[in-house]
């Protein structure tokens, strides 16, 4: 069987490529299992070497499993496949007097005197393996594996090559020496860059779980736009998560006891046999979320994130309503029915066929707005969630309207991405809305969104 | 099974094995049926074929991702079972059911044998002990209804199974398929475990509605088929409608990838293009002009928006056509 021949056959040199290939998938982001491994292992074995852009093919469809994975590898693949170039062989001059020289004994003096570029390269290739060149992960680190490499490259030799000759004294080897001075400089030099790319490739990963681990503790309010497009992939794996345990419990749920009443009546066409048997089924229990957040400029940012989290989140898990508002409210879920998640938070974020008023943020014409046109979708089944700072201009926010929401729901649950020792300070009218919150939390990263949605889907859902 | 089937089954295994000795004699032969494919599709399918292993195929709608399951049956001489996947979809539909009809119809023509079996013994027990030995008539192969999964197992010489549209399906019902696409086999709790008596060649299609589960992934060799690039896809309609003139052919083609940069809620698929080379050509149009593409926008665009998208950037787009027209 073709699958075991890597295994057996764990020497080849080739093996070992790929292992240190498939590090540096893993490091830039692609999830591969051993299975993957040996996979892999086939096909290179039935390909070949040869052909490199078969062996990507190849490759790709044993390693990569997704858009986004077939990219890291493509990319992954070109760095680390590319060609070792050694240009530490100084191009020497026909007429050069030390080209008919007797070569020193040490080999690395021989190897660059001689040209020998091939030799050069697989040397180059033994050594950075006895440097352990796959461990190197940060920037500092370059310096080290350099010197590593250099000294397994036998450096030494070199050096001690380099001084005999010039202590020889005679024109020949004097200007061997200088050969040999100028292609060492040229050697340090292509290391370096070997070493450079190295951690190009094995590098990046750490970086990125540095990156994203920040990223999770960030305040969402202060984070710079160059992170958006991590951040969103951050939500989207979150979500994945979620929805994967969320659904599978409503799976759970389906399964009953026997339904002998709906079996009896169901089998009396089969003369009593009772041979198709019918199972009680649980009603699903699909929590109804209504979402109100204040879109005032200070907000902006926590509700985009909190809405790509919301709306990620499956159908069959949460049904979901949204109003935003202003200086006045409105309802956006048919924003979200018609168009992509992301899509549906710029156009909110431009205020795009919304009439909806930028002014001031006004809490009691937009509880009004709710109580006037929406209260009826407040049922003791509806979970509110309220995306606000409570900051209301020093007007008076009319909080006792929020006591009739509170009354109707099931839960009300406020969000404020302030930390809660701010509440109450300046304008802010949180003291006055607290009564009327189930809960309330400071949400502001990443690491809350995550929490607070998790508790909702945990809570509402047996 | 007789000597001379066996023979005749290993002759048509080592045919099979020639003709995909190589990607390129894949990409041939698939040509040979009509299907062009670059060499990833064609790498990955003889790779998938000689390790053994189902492909999950990838890509937007209509690109050709069942087409591939259907020539590689072709190609390979094996009959195509497809399972068309839906939400809902369970074990009943996909692998196997029992045929509650034909028990019940044999218990009632069998009750005097029954009768006669039970009234032989008197006494409850010995009755009840006499139906035991008798009960596994009513749960053996006769009364199993083999559903497309089951059916591909059990295939003599094997099977192409294109298991389409997985994504559609709910997420147990992957997990239930990953017994069958590692071992090949299946389990039926009546019966015993089921393994292929040929290794059936499993394609699954995705549409990406969902995420697959990295278990599913992990199993498979996975092919992302994206859109084609202008000279693959007049390679493709030129296979497909070769009565298409050249120079339309070329016009056809560019247009379509224009439109596809255009920002649309379904950007036109090949097989859309193939469909509109087919009513041009029904159509008997020399070149297509600003009129003839107007008057067919709706072959390729499937929703209004987009025809209406699309026509507001005619005055923008005719110049490529004219362009391609003189050229």
């Amino acid at each position: 069987m073709p699958r075991c021949s890597c295994a057996t056959t764990r020497a080849d040199p080739m093996d070992r490529v790929l292992e240190d290939f498939v590090t540096a998938l893993r490091l830039a982001g692609v999830r591969i299992s051993v299975a993957e491994t040996l996979d892999a292992c086939a096909a290179a074995t039935l390909v070949g070497y040869g052909n490199r852009l078969l062996l990507k093919d190849s490759l790709g469809a044993a390693l990569a499993k997704s858009g986004r994975e077939k990219a890291l590898f493509s990319d992954t693949f070109d760095r680390f496949f590319t060609e070792f170039s050694c240009n530490a062989t100084v191009p020497g001059q026909e007429d050069d007097p030390s080209r008919d020289a007797p070569l020193p004994e040490d080999p690395l003096s021989r190897m660059l005197l001689q040209r020998d570029q091939a030799a050069l390269a697989a040397a180059l290739q033994e050594a950075s393996r006895q440097a352990g060149i796959r461990s190197i992960r940060l920037p500092t680190q370059r310096s080290l594996y350099t010197v590593r490499i250099l000294n397994a490259l036998g450096i030494e030799g070199l050096d001690g090559a380099i001084r005999t000759l010039s202590g020889a004294g005679s024109g020949v080897s004097l200007a061997q020496a200088d050969t040999l001075q100028a292609a060492r400089q040229e050697l340090t030099e292509s290391v370096r860059r070997y070493v450079e790319q190295q951690l190009d490739l094995y590098g990046q990963g750490l970086v990125n779980q540095y990156l994203e681990d920040a990223l999770r503790k960030t305040r969402l309010s202060h984070l710079e736009q160059r992170h958006f497009e991590k951040m969103g992939e951050m939500i989207r794996r979150l979500v994945k998560r979620l929805n994967d345990i969320h659904s599978r419990r409503r799976k759970a749920a389906r399964r009953g006891h026997l339904d002998f009443k709906r079996t009896l009546r169901h089998n009396v066409p089969y003369g009593g046999f009772l041979f198709d048997p019918k199972w009680k089924q649980r009603k699903l229990n699909r929590p109804d979320v209504l979402v109100i957040c204040d879109i005032s400029r200070s907000m902006m940012r926590l509700v985009r994130f909190f809405l790509l989290f919301l709306y990620g989140l499956n159908e069959e898990i949460l049904r979901i309503r949204t109003f935003v508002f202003c200086s006045n409210l409105v309802e956006v879920s048919d924003v979200f029915d018609r168009y992509p998640v992301e899509e549906a938070v710029d156009r909110l974020q431009q205020g795009a066929d919304l009439p909806i008023v930028m002014g001031l943020t006004d809490y009691s014409r937009s509880l009004k707005d709710f109580r006037q046109q929406y209260l009826d979708a407040v049922t003791r089944r509806t979970t509110v969630l309220f995306l606000g700072d409570g900051r209301n201009n020093n007007a008076d926010p009319d909080a006792r309207i929020l006591r009739e929401v509170y009354q109707r729901c099931r839960r009300l649950v406020w969000l404020n991405p302030e930390p809660r020792s701010f509440w109450g300070t300046g304008d802010s009218e949180m003291k006055r809305f607290l009564p009327y919150c189930h809960t309330a939390r400071e949400c502001n990263t990443l690491d809350h969104l995550e929490r607070v949605i998790g508790a909702l889907l945990a809570r509402t859902r047996h | 099974m007789t000597e001379t089937r066996m023979d005749g089954k290993v002759i048509m295994n080592e045919d099979r094995q020639n003709r995909i000795a190589s990607w390129e004699a894949v990409q041939q032969g698939f040509r040979g049926t009509g299907y062009i494919a670059d060499r990833a599709i064609a790498t990955t399918v003889y790779l998938a074929w000689h390790l053994g292993k189902p492909i999950l195929v990838e890509g937007p709608a209509g690109v050709g991702k069942t087409e591939l399951a259907k020539t590689a049956a072709a190609f390979l001489d094996l009959p195509l079972i497809r399972l068309q996947c839906y939400e809902g979809l369970d074990e009943a539909k996909a692998l196997y059911e029992w045929k509650y009809g034909k028990q019940l119809l044999y218990t009632q023509l069998l009750k005097d044998k029954l009768d006669e079996i039970v009234s032989r013994d008197n006494g409850f027990a010995a009755a009840i002990d006499k139906l035991h030995r008798y009960d596994d008539i009513f749960f053996s192969r006769h009364f199993l209804e083999p559903r497309p999964l089951l059916k591909a197992l059990e295939h003599p010489g094997g099977a192409v199974l294109l298991v389409d549209e997985i994504d559609k399906a709910d997420e147990e019902f992957e997990a239930f398929l990953l017994e069958i696409l590692s071992e090949y086999q299946v389990s039926i709790p009546e019966i015993g475990t089921v393994s292929a008596a040929s290794r059936p060649f499993v394609f699954l299609t995705s549409n990406n509605t969902r995420e697959l589960s990295e278990a599913l992934k992990r199993r498979c060799l996975h092919l992302f088929i994206p859109f084609p690039d202008a000279a693959l896809e007049r390679r493709i309609v030129r296979s497909r409608v070769p009565d298409l003139p050249e120079k339309l052919e070329k016009q056809l083609v560019s247009f379509i990838q224009e439109i596809r940069g255009l920002d649309l809620k379904k950007a036109p698929s090949i097989s859309e293009t193939i469909d509109w080379a087919r009513v041009v050509v029904l159509l008997h149009a020399e070149r297509l002009t600003t009129e003839v593409v107007r008057d067919t926008l709706h072959v390729f665009l499937k929703y209004q928006d987009d025809v209406h998208t699309v026509e507001e950037r005619m005055p923008q787009l005719a110049p490529l056509l004219l362009r391609n027209d003189a050229g």
